[in-house]
């Protein structure tokens, strides 16, 4: 009983927390969106309209009530599933989310699978032969990820790849012959085209896929093994690893099996803040390969001062870590026996 | 370790082979890349953004049109002729009966009524374009009128020039709509807007609206019920491709057909490519700033004077425009009636400008607060400018913001310089001239016309252009212009520097594309692939 009672006010501050935070993030949205300098009237109807359709538009926005009355019945809409119209493209916003999203998603989670594959173990060698070439090199080919400007290396990658070698698609999603003929289920190009058997379109999305991946996935690559190396260097040099080696286990299992084990916990949330980041959308990629993610529609409805389609995409970004976080903490408890032992 | 390395490179290799790509469009659709994520609407009634426009140009044709090659002949397309009455002010066309909407109804004179009704009924953003006629919201039902299948009568509320009146017709807000059709998807009074809004069409163009995905692309399909000359391919694919560099990129891998969005880098890039057609256009759009005479030393106008000395216009088109940019230094471009004048009396001539400004008496240095859109060219020009300037003594404080910011500091005064554009709204020498020279003083806000705008009282000239607007005979017209422009160019507080040229980047083997005078104005309905 006492175990139940505990259960449900732990998931009952879970979601006053979590709806606090979506709260104060929509209302720090929507009051940066109302004091910027741009006339969202202006932006719908353009400069030389008159007067009588500036008015008219002005209205039609609930412009002219006070500010916590235009935040208040945002709220209102928003608790019954109403996102609002975006007036750049006349859909709701919800609609649009659910367009955009799954494209960054999929790219993103791609991406985030090869940060994850070669960056931990990268980390962990570059731990293991602290200050020897592997070290270095690591250290370097992480140090390019971090620091060279992802839309250089993108335009680079894409010269390369697309324009001299052939050997991927270029831009987009698809190539134009396949577009229109997946039905549009989860979102996901990849997912849809092979359910529905359409195995050329789920080919070519995937040679569409592949350069953007594996740019976001060196992106993150380069964060995740950096991460890993100093969490790894902190383990190899604890007493438990010594202990683990006189006992005679081999090199492996002392790095893998005990070293890599603890570690393990704090790259839990490395790996979930890199994932969040991916799934922002980043924009200049989305740009450079016409990728119609989640990063661009925010990025481009910013500057056109549609304010309701910002507010769902901050929103929806929120969401994403609000979930991660949740993810993360789920992981912590499997992963360390202690955080079990005292949630008991 | 060199063997894994080979092992890996080896394996990377293969998946990417494995699903490699076709590297050309399908015959039947011409792939055009472009950045779409402006358009808002389709509806004829309110489009205005300049990827729209051009997309629903294709959809949609207006009662008259110009001739590309020669702009002051007006030619008919949905009327086959028309009367100007004596007074100037009732013009009676006569449809076309030979034109067909893509339902395969009739155009008829119903149609255009209710089209061009639409647009001040609704009260749209771009319903300031027929009001320039004299047309209102309460006038529309009298003065836009059918009186059979065959004729509608259109009342203007002055005398007009007449080329001034079918200029304004042929623009993008003259589109015919299938009224039928229209009428079937009202709802709530809309005028059929939601319809015709994002999801279809109902044109008599070469083209019909088949898929629009914001953002991301929009496909049109051939007309069916096509009246003229078959396009020559099946569909039109504009695809969402803001990057030039990608473009670039694309274009040289030939899987995309038309290029729209290039820089001059990348222009240079592909000049020797074989397998690319660099198509040359001409462009109204007027590149100028704006001096504010509001501020203390610019309205000397000797300071005024001498700024216009001040700018390097040639060094900026060949270094910077590379060919978009041409020197143009009247307010009406080239192409338009009365904007062939040739006067170009302004050169970067720093003795001068500094004799002026010691006669001015101003106290240098001095600066100036100028506001820029943090786009190339202006970026890059106005830097060439505040070198040019810093010559002199006159420093420019350059305050580079994001187009919307832009466009709201120059609705407000508080500002000395303001790096514009103005591109024209109709096709008629008026759209320039009325905002650059006429004062309107009943006009609280001073925000109607760029002149109020920057505090310029035009005197004489004003009325010059007012009265150009009335001239029945255009050969007069097109000399009042000449006249008024020049005067204009020297009076003004508008530094004239530029005139778009535009270049269009397609395949070699796409044929008959026309270029129009503006972005938007580019006309696909002839073209096809070989």
């Amino acid at each position: 009983m006492n175990r139940t009672l505990r259960l449900f006010t732990n998931v009952g501050t879970w979601l006053i927390t979590v709806a606090i935070t979506l709260l104060g993030l929509a209302a720090l949205t929507f009051f940066i969106g109302r004091v910027v300098p741009i006339d969202p009237v202006i932006a719908i109807v353009g400069e030389k309209a008159s007067q009588s359709v500036y008015d008219r538009v002005y209205l039609e926005l609930g412009l002219d009530k006070p500010l916590w009355m235009q935040f208040w019945e945002y709220v209102t809409k928003l608790l019954r599933g109403d996102f609002g119209t975006s007036y750049s493209t006349s859909r709701p916003v919800l609609q649009d989310l659910l367009d955009y999203f799954p494209a960054t998603l999929e790219l993103s989670t791609l991406g985030l699978f090869i940060g994850v594959v070669l960056g931990v173990p990268m980390g962990v060698a570059s731990a293991y032969w602290h200050e020897k070439w592997p070290d270095h090199l690591m250290r370097i080919v992480g140090l390019i990820g971090y620091s060279v400007p992802i839309f250089w290396l993108a335009l680079v990658a894409l010269f390369v790849f697309y324009r001299q070698l052939g050997w991927v698609s270029g831009p987009g999603q698809v190539d134009v012959f396949f577009t229109g003929i997946v039905t549009h289920v989860t979102g996901s190009i990849l997912i849809d085209s092979a359910m529905q058997g359409h195995w050329d379109v789920f080919w070519n999305a995937v040679s569409h896929m592949i350069l953007p991946a594996l740019l976001l996935g060196y992106y993150s690559l380069a964060y995740i093994s950096r991460m890993t190396r100093s969490v790894m260097l902190d383990q190899l040099s604890r007493e438990y690893v010594l202990t683990a080696r006189l006992k005679g286990a081999s090199e492996f299992r002392a790095v893998a099996g005990h070293a890599l084990r603890n570690a393990a916990i704090p790259l839990v949330t490395v790996i979930a803040l890199s994932y969040g980041g991916l799934l922002e959308g980043s924009v200049l990629v989305e740009t450079i390969f016409s990728w119609p993610g989640i990063g661009n529609y925010i990025y481009s409805s910013l500057f056109a001062a549609d304010m309701n389609a910002v507010l769902g995409g901050t929103l929806l970004v929120g969401v994403v870590f609000v979930f991660l976080n949740m993810l993360s903490d789920v992981l912590y408890r499997l992963l360390d026996p202690r955080s079990r032992e005292l949630s008991r | 370790m060199r063997f894994y390395k080979a092992l890996v490179a080896v394996a990377l290799g293969a998946v990417m082979t494995a699903t490699g790509a076709i590297a050309e469009t399908p015959k039947n659709t011409l792939v055009i890349a472009d950045a779409i994520d402006d358009v808002i609407t389709l509806d004829p009634g309110e489009v205005s953004e300049v990827a729209g426009v051009l997309v629903s140009q294709q959809l949609y044709q207006p009662l008259v049109t110009f001739d590309i090659n020669d702009p002051t002949k007006i030619v008919g397309v949905l009327a086959k002729s028309w009367e100007v009455s004596a007074d100037g002010k009732t013009f009676t066309f006569k449809m076309n009966r030979d034109a067909k909407f893509s339902s395969g109804n009739p155009v008829t004179a119903y149609d255009a009524e209710f089209s061009l009704q639409r647009p001040l009924l609704m009260d749209t953003r771009i319903s300031f374009i027929l009001k320039t006629l004299g047309l209102s919201k309460e006038n529309a039902k009298d003065n836009i009128k059918a009186t059979d299948d065959d004729t509608l009568v259109l009342t203007v509320g002055d005398t007009y020039a007449p080329s001034f009146v079918l200029y304004v017709l042929s623009s993008y807000t003259g589109g015919i709509v299938d009224s039928k059709l229209v009428k079937e998807h009202e709802v709530d009074g809309d005028f059929g807007n939601a319809w015709l809004k994002t999801a279809n069409s109902a044109g008599s163009g070469p083209y019909v609206l088949t898929k629009w995905d914001p953002k991301q692309s929009i496909l049109l399909s051939k007309n069916p019920n096509y009246w003229g000359t078959a396009p020559g391919v099946e569909r039109l694919f504009f695809q969402h491709m803001p990057e030039s560099a990608t473009e670039r990129l694309a274009l040289e891998k030939g899987d995309i057909d038309v290029a729209n969005k290039l820089s001059p880098d990348d222009f240079d890039a592909i000049a020797n490519n074989k397998d690319i057609t660099v198509q040359q256009g001409t462009d109204t759009t007027i590149y100028y700033f704006g001096l504010n005479l509001r501020n203390e030393n610019l309205k000397n106008p000797k300071v005024v004077e001498a700024i216009k000395y001040l700018v390097d216009y040639k060094g900026i088109a060949d270094t910077i425009g590379r060919g978009t940019l041409k020197v143009h230094q009247t307010m009406i471009p080239e192409g338009f009636l009365g904007g062939n004048s040739g006067y170009e009396p302004y050169k970067f001539d720093l003795e001068k400008a500094k004799a002026l400004l010691a006669e001015s008496g101003v106290k240098l240095p001095f600066t100036l607060a100028t506001v820029v859109w943090n786009v190339p060219p202006y970026t890059e020009y106005s830097q060439a400018i505040q070198a040019t300037l810093a010559q002199a003594g006159i420093n420019l404080d350059l305050q580079v913001v994001d187009g919307q910011q832009w466009l709201d500091r120059y609705r407000s005064h508080d500002l000395d310089i303001w790096m514009g554009l103005w591109g024209p709204d109709y096709p008629d020498p008026n759209s320039n001239a009325e905002t650059f020279t006429v004062n309107k003083p009943g006009d609280p806000e001073k925000s109607s016309t760029l002149a109020d705008r920057f505090g310029w009282n035009s005197g004489a000239l004003s009325d010059q252009v007012l009265a150009a607007v009335k001239e029945q005979d255009t050969a007069k017209r097109e000399q009042m212009y000449f006249d008024a422009a020049k005067a204009q160019a020297d009076a003004s507080p508008f530094v004239y520097m530029f005139q778009g040229a535009r270049k269009v980047a397609t395949r070699a083997n796409v044929k008959g594309l026309v270029l129009g005078y503006t972005y938007s104005d580019d006309r696909y309905g002839g073209v096809s692939k070989e």
